[in-house]
């Protein structure tokens, strides 16, 4: 075997290579450190509102995205129905108004993740199962619904369900009146404007109510970084916000 | 002189990796230390917890090192004055600040002066807030019909809606004047007389049997419903067992027990009945998520225990 003999020039060359290829990673490094740095410690408005965050951000989200949500919310970030994951290329927000610290809080903190900083306030009761509506009553709400966004629903029905909607079943106490949820609470539209978590056929709307729903999202603050979490934000923040009827500004969807 | 010089030429150059080379290892090895304490270097300083003289980039404060962070900051901004983050003025956010500074010295004095060791409602919030991050998985799953079905099958005695007796417990107590041979015969012959149709006081006084007055509501003798796990509590085991098998009307034979010989009239009986999984079918499914909740805890709980170090006296 012929042995491994190099000239000096070279033997420098690589010496000065190698030296060289290490102070560009290190400083690389501290650059893309320095950069997360300004990422997280811009105030909310300020971070969507610079390219150059911005940039950073889209170019690293993705691949977490991919890594860490994907699995629920689909690569394609649509959701699905059946595990109730929100589709999350829309300008549709369950909780908060699809600010970059509302999409944040929710990363961090997660939905009845069991942090107890999480969105756990309300959960969709089981009307059937804990015997507050009967099975009857329970297709009567669900017709009541159907209707918002059905034409082809019994109007019989419809007129028995809006008292139960209103009163017994105090279903209006989460989603309003009006059945647009509310995002305090995290309760969906259920006018069908917004899309269903599960699904918005008369099946599904009944095991819904008959069964209840515990939607849950993962509290990442214990898995990912703080820039990381930022990083995501901005990258759901501005999918939303080139998502068709999204609110416009950078100010956010207030 | 450079490290890179050459060596005598009976050793090689430094990149002749046939031979030894005193200078080439120095400098490997030189390299090798610089690089380690670099990467040392680095994960000590941007390590979460790290000690540090700067407040770092998640943090907006550093309260005896512990961080508050920014995001929870600003949460709690927009919550406070119910605004955007952006709309709201230094002298807001600078209270908001305060008081959360405020409150992370008292949280830190609560741990300083170990109040969790003493405080019961300490104690118990605690406690709560461990189970609800070990339930949360658990609350989030909700069983499947065939899940419901399975448990059900499994578990059919727990659905039993329970019976009820109404019932007279007599016994023919056993005394020295009445050794069990006579308290038998005498109970035999109640039982005889009972079922030919004789009045229940006119059995009691002919016969000598009395009330056992196991079966008592404030003090008198229950002639009302009682369910049977009531019964089952209160009766001797041998006269209950022969209570539960009557049916409305029946009279029992004459029942060994350690007070003397017993009598059972069963005045009323509806039996237990198995209930159908339509019915019980809520139940079935708060059973399951208990079960389920009971498991995690248990389990935690044994991983814990695994963990801790416990030593116990003598109790």
């Amino acid at each position: 075997m012929t042995p491994l003999r190099l000239s000096r020039p070279r033997t420098r060359v690589a010496a000065l290579g190698v030296v060289l290829c290490a102070a560009a990673a290190l400083i690389w490094q501290l650059h893309v450190r320095q950069i997360e740095a300004a990422l997280v410690r811009a105030d909310p408005d300020q971070a969507v509102a610079a390219p150059t965050l911005v940039n950073f951000a889209l170019d690293r989200a993705p691949a977490l995205y991919r890594r860490h949500c994907a699995s629920c919310h689909g690569r394609d970030l649509r959701g699905n129905h059946t595990l109730g994951t929100p589709d999350l290329s829309d300008a549709i927000w369950l909780f908060g108004l699809g600010d970059l610290p509302d999409i944040e809080n929710t990363l961090d903190y997660g939905i009845r993740s069991g942090h107890p900083k999480s969105h756990n306030i309300t959960d969709m009761p089981g009307f059937g199962r804990i015997g507050q509506l009967s099975a009857a009553e329970i297709q009567d709400v669900v017709e009541y619904v159907y209707a918002f966004s059905h034409a082809d629903a019994n109007p019989e029905a419809v007129r028995r369900g809006r008292p139960l909607f209103m009163d017994k079943g105090s279903c209006y106490d989460c989603h309003g009146q009006d059945a647009t949820g509310n995002v305090d609470y995290g309760s969906p539209d259920l006018t069908g404007h917004s899309g269903w978590l599960y699904g918005g056929d008369r099946q599904t709307l009944f095991q819904s109510v008959y069964d209840g729903r515990h939607g849950l999202c993962p509290a990442w603050i214990t898995q990912l970084s703080a820039a990381q979490i930022r990083e995501l934000a901005i990258f759901l923040y501005i999918t939303a916000r080139r998502a068709p009827h999204a609110p416009t500004g950078a100010a956010g969807a207030t | 002189m450079s490290v890179l010089s050459p060596e005598p030429a009976a050793a090689g150059t430094a990149m002749d990796f046939t031979r030894v080379h005193t200078r080439r290892s120095l400098v490997l090895l030189a390299i090798g230390a610089i690089t380690g304490i670099a990467i040392a270097g680095y994960g000590l300083f941007t390590a979460k917890g790290t000690r540090v003289h700067g407040v770092p980039p998640e943090a907006i404060a550093l309260v005896n090192q512990r961080p508050i962070l920014r995001s929870d900051f600003i949460t709690q901004v927009q919550t406070q004055y119910s605004v955007r983050f952006g709309e709201t003025t230094p002298a807001q956010r600078r209270q908001v600040l305060d008081d959360m500074i405020d409150e992370e010295i008292m949280i830190q004095r609560g741990l300083e002066v170990d109040l969790p060791s003493f405080d019961p409602d300490v104690r118990s919030t605690l406690v709560a807030g461990v189970e609800l991050q070990l339930f949360a998985d658990v609350l989030a799953q909700k069983p499947t019909a065939a899940q419901l079905q399975t448990y059900y099958d499994a578990h059919r005695a727990k659905y039993v809606r329970d019976g009820v007796m109404r019932l007279r417990d007599l016994v023919a107590a056993v005394s020295p004047q009445r050794p069990l041979a006579d308290a038998r015969r005498d109970a035999l012959a109640a039982v005889a007389a009972l079922r030919q149709g004789a009045t229940l006081d006119n059995v009691l006084a002919q016969f000598n049997l009395a009330d056992s007055r196991r079966l008592l509501d404030s003090g008198h003798v229950d002639q009302g419903d009682v369910f049977d796990f009531a019964a089952r509590a209160h009766l001797d085991a041998a006269v209950f067992a022969a209570a539960r098998v009557l049916t409305t009307g029946q009279i029992s034979d004459p029942v060994a027990a350690a007070d003397g010989v017993h009598v059972v009239v069963m005045v009323k009986r509806v039996a237990p009945a198995q209930r159908g999984f339509a019915e019980v079918s809520n139940e079935v499914w708060r059973d399951v998520t208990e079960d389920a909740k009971h498991r995690v805890r248990v389990n935690n709980l044994k991983y814990l225990r695994s963990k801790a170090d416990i030593q116990v006296a003598a109790p």
